[in-house]
């Protein structure tokens, strides 16, 4: 399930170098941030490149190599903040926390030269214009909540599954079996296209009938009224 | 939603948040969502030397599922309304 950080380099080929977003799936863009550096674990840092948050994931891609871009699903994200202590890092920057896999050798995997993106922990991503930091914030909050943890929908299948074997058990029965199709084969016939032409044209014969019916009516009605007067 | 009403209750007192990773910050309860998602502000990292750039953090977002504990105020825990509450919970209302 956790995936963490991993390579993205699907851009759009009309030259505007964006993201392909997975829009089918309803994924889409909630924020653009140009000329943003990332910073990944303690590696150096990385720029120019922009920001892409969209409702599932932070992409983000670099503006000169367009073979280079790095994407993270909220999913993966455990926390996120604004760091603005100079100690801390150089510049005001969205420090991130990354979920990965538990690893018995993690001690010594972030201080290896080879980039090995899922074991990545941290990330900051670094704004030149540090006055956008509080609205970056935002937009990560936003999109955290919308990405809470598939947990629900699990239990849910794990539900239908136990109803499905229910109604096989059911079904089991032979006289059920019966009654099953039964209910099932009136409504194939009804959804028949030569069944709704024979039954449209009674009920239209039968609407005439009643009109001409009322219209007698009225008109004796009528005629009785011109009587009395 | 027994946490999450609880924790609602708990906005504005300090709070102590556990991360699965042996992260604890301490800081504000600023909000609290339907997923636990927890707010904080005025954040400090309880264990200083072991993450020194999390000094610097100010306010966080942290991600319901990455919680392992709350530490609470002692006086931030109303044990009867807990217990009527609990018990609604248990049946179902």
């Amino acid at each position: 399930m956790v995936v963490g950080l991993r390579e993205f380099t699907l851009r759009t080929e009309d030259g505007s170098g964006k993201p392909v977003l997975d829009e089918s799936n309803g994924e889409e863009l909630k924020q653009v941030q140009p000329s943003v550096a990332i910073v990944l674990g303690n590696r150096p840092v990385e720029s120019p490149g922009t920001l892409y948050i969209t409702s599932r994931k932070i992409i983000w891609l670099s503006d000169v190599d367009m073979s280079k871009g790095y994407a993270v699903d909220f999913l993966s994200i455990s926390l996120h903040a604004v760091s603005r202590d100079p100690e801390a890092y150089s510049s005001p920057c969205i420090y991130t926390q990354i979920d990965v896999e538990e690893d018995e050798d993690e001690s010594d995997t972030e201080s290896t030269e080879v980039l090995d993106l899922p074991k990545i922990r941290e990330m900051r991503l670094v704004p030149s214009d540090s006055s956008q930091l509080d609205t970056l914030f935002d937009v990560f909050c936003e999109c955290a909540e919308l990405n809470p943890e598939p947990v629900e929908e699990e239990e849910e299948n794990g539900d239908s599954w136990v109803f499905g074997a229910d109604q096989m058990d059911v079904r089991g029965g032979g006289e059920e079996d019966a009654e099953w199709q039964m209910s099932q084969s009136p409504t194939s016939v009804i959804g028949h296209t030569n069944g709704d032409e024979g039954l449209a044209q009674p009920m239209l014969e039968l609407q005439i009938n009643d009109q001409r019916f009322e219209d007698a009516e009225e008109m004796a009605h009528d005629s009785e009224s011109k009587d009395h007067h | 939603m027994l946490f999450f009403s609880y924790f609602k209750d708990l906005v504005g007192q300090e709070v102590t948040v556990e991360l699965k990773n042996d992260l604890a910050i301490r800081g504000t309860l600023h909000s609290v969502d339907q997923y636990l998602n927890i707010k904080l502000e005025n954040t400090r990292v309880v264990d200083q030397d072991k993450y020194p750039h999390m000094l610097s953090v100010r306010n966080c977002f942290i991600r319901g599922s990455v919680v392992r504990y709350v530490q609470l105020p002692p006086d931030g825990v109303d044990v009867d309304l807990l217990h009527d509450a609990a018990r609604r919970e248990a049946r179902g209302g």
